[in-house]
């Protein structure tokens, strides 16, 4: 399509330029019997006693000579021709193609708009489910660690509590035994000191004494 | 093959039957019980005397020099025939039971009396009849004189101990802290 609107393009623009060509090269053609026209003109305006500046009569700025004007229209009614016939019918279905495909694209972009949005809509959904599964978690974690918290706290008490009533009982033990160890070492001390005191009094009269004790004693005995 | 028991009332049978010949009795049951305790308390002597490795000769050798003059005849000799056969650690118990089988054939129990000095004739006589009417069984008293005692007496009867030392006294109180 865009290869053939350049080439309608190109043929229009040579035509353009074989025509201004022409009228440009008829111009000069024509110059000729003009120039002599006016110095005929010209001569004739002497011959009657005019001035010579009445024959210098300069070509309007503005209004172009008649002849170019008909050439010129009719290269342009050939030109527009040319155009409608040729160029205008690619120019339209590339328009007309250019704007269906737009028109899709516009379409397919509202399509895809669409999509995204629903696809937005779905996410979002998620990310609250997301969220909300996140809050729950994060919320289950925080009242097992308060839970883990307390367990652990009062198992902590409960330790220490046992280990004060363990110290103490074993504070309690050791005192028991050392006041034990004081009372059979200062029994030790003053029974041995009983003993060497009794050894020492135990003379034959003592001995003596102290059998007949025991034969007096065992004979009471029933 | 004869146990340990068996051969310890053999020769305990065996020496009560040449006690019983003798005729004095009496005399030596106290030397061989108190030779059995003073053998009890001695660990080295009761080694030496049932040491396989010192000849039989040299153990009867120390028998003698120990007993010679301080006990009868039949007493050395008896312990000298137990000693020299290697029985030397069984004295003891053989001697316990002789005593005993000496005491049953009298219908009495023997009564094992500690103390801590030795008791005359009037002593024993009255422990005895003491200790027969405590115990309500006729008694063959066997006096040992034991410095451990401290002071008074322990009479042993069968299954029954009357305890009367200073010894136990004082390890009443030393407990009693």
């Amino acid at each position: 399509m865009r290869l053939r609107i350049l080439l309608t393009g190109g043929a229009v623009a040579a035509l353009a330029v074989l025509g201004g060509t022409g009228v440009a090269g008829a111009q000069e053609e024509e110059e000729e019997p003009e120039i002599s026209h006016a110095s005929e003109e010209c001569i004739e305006i002497l011959e009657q006693g005019g001035e010579v500046d009445d024959c210098q009569e300069a070509p309007s700025l503005i209004l172009p000579a008649t002849n170019e004007i008909v050439w010129g229209a009719i290269s342009f009614a050939a030109v527009v021709f040319l155009l409608y016939k040729f160029a205008w019918p690619g120019l339209k279905k590339g328009l007309e193609d250019r704007s269906a495909k737009i028109r899709d694209d516009l379409e397919e972009a509202e399509r895809a708009r669409a999509e995204a949005e629903s696809v937005l809509e779905e996410y979002k959904g998620q990310l609250a489910d997301a969220r909300n599964e996140a809050a729950r978690i994060i919320d289950e974690a925080r009242q097992t660690a308060d839970s883990l918290r307390s367990d652990l706290q009062a198992k902590a008490e409960s330790d220490i509590a046992e280990m004060r009533q363990r110290a103490a009982a074993d504070v309690e033990a050791a005192k028991a035994q050392a006041t034990q160890d004081l009372k059979s070492e200062v029994a030790r001390i003053a029974v041995g000191a009983t003993e060497m005191l009794v050894k020492k009094n135990l003379d034959r009269d003592t001995q003596t004494h102290l059998v007949e004790d025991y034969i007096a004693q065992v004979s009471s005995r029933n | 093959v004869a146990t340990n028991d068996e051969r310890i009332a053999a020769y305990a049978e065996a020496m009560f039957s040449v006690v019983r010949t003798e005729g004095t009795e009496a005399e030596v049951e106290d030397e061989l019980f108190r030779f059995a305790r003073a053998l009890e308390a001695n660990d080295e002597l009761r080694q030496a005397l049932s040491d396989s490795q010192i000849p039989a000769s040299r153990r009867q050798q120390i028998v003698e020099d120990l007993l010679g003059e301080k006990a009868s005849a039949a007493t050395v000799a008896l312990v000298s025939m137990a000693v020299g056969a290697g029985r030397g650690r069984d004295l003891p118990a053989m001697i316990d039971e002789l005593v005993k089988m000496s005491a049953a054939q009298a219908n009495k129990e023997v009564a094992e009396v500690r103390s801590a000095i030795d008791l005359d004739d009037e002593q024993r006589a009255r422990l005895t009849e003491a200790l027969e009417k405590a115990t309500g069984k006729a008694v063959d008293l066997k006096v040992v004189v034991d410095p451990s005692v401290m002071g008074g007496i322990v009479a042993t009867v069968g299954d029954t101990v009357i305890d009367g030392s200073l010894r136990t006294r004082l390890e009443q109180l030393k407990s009693a802290f």
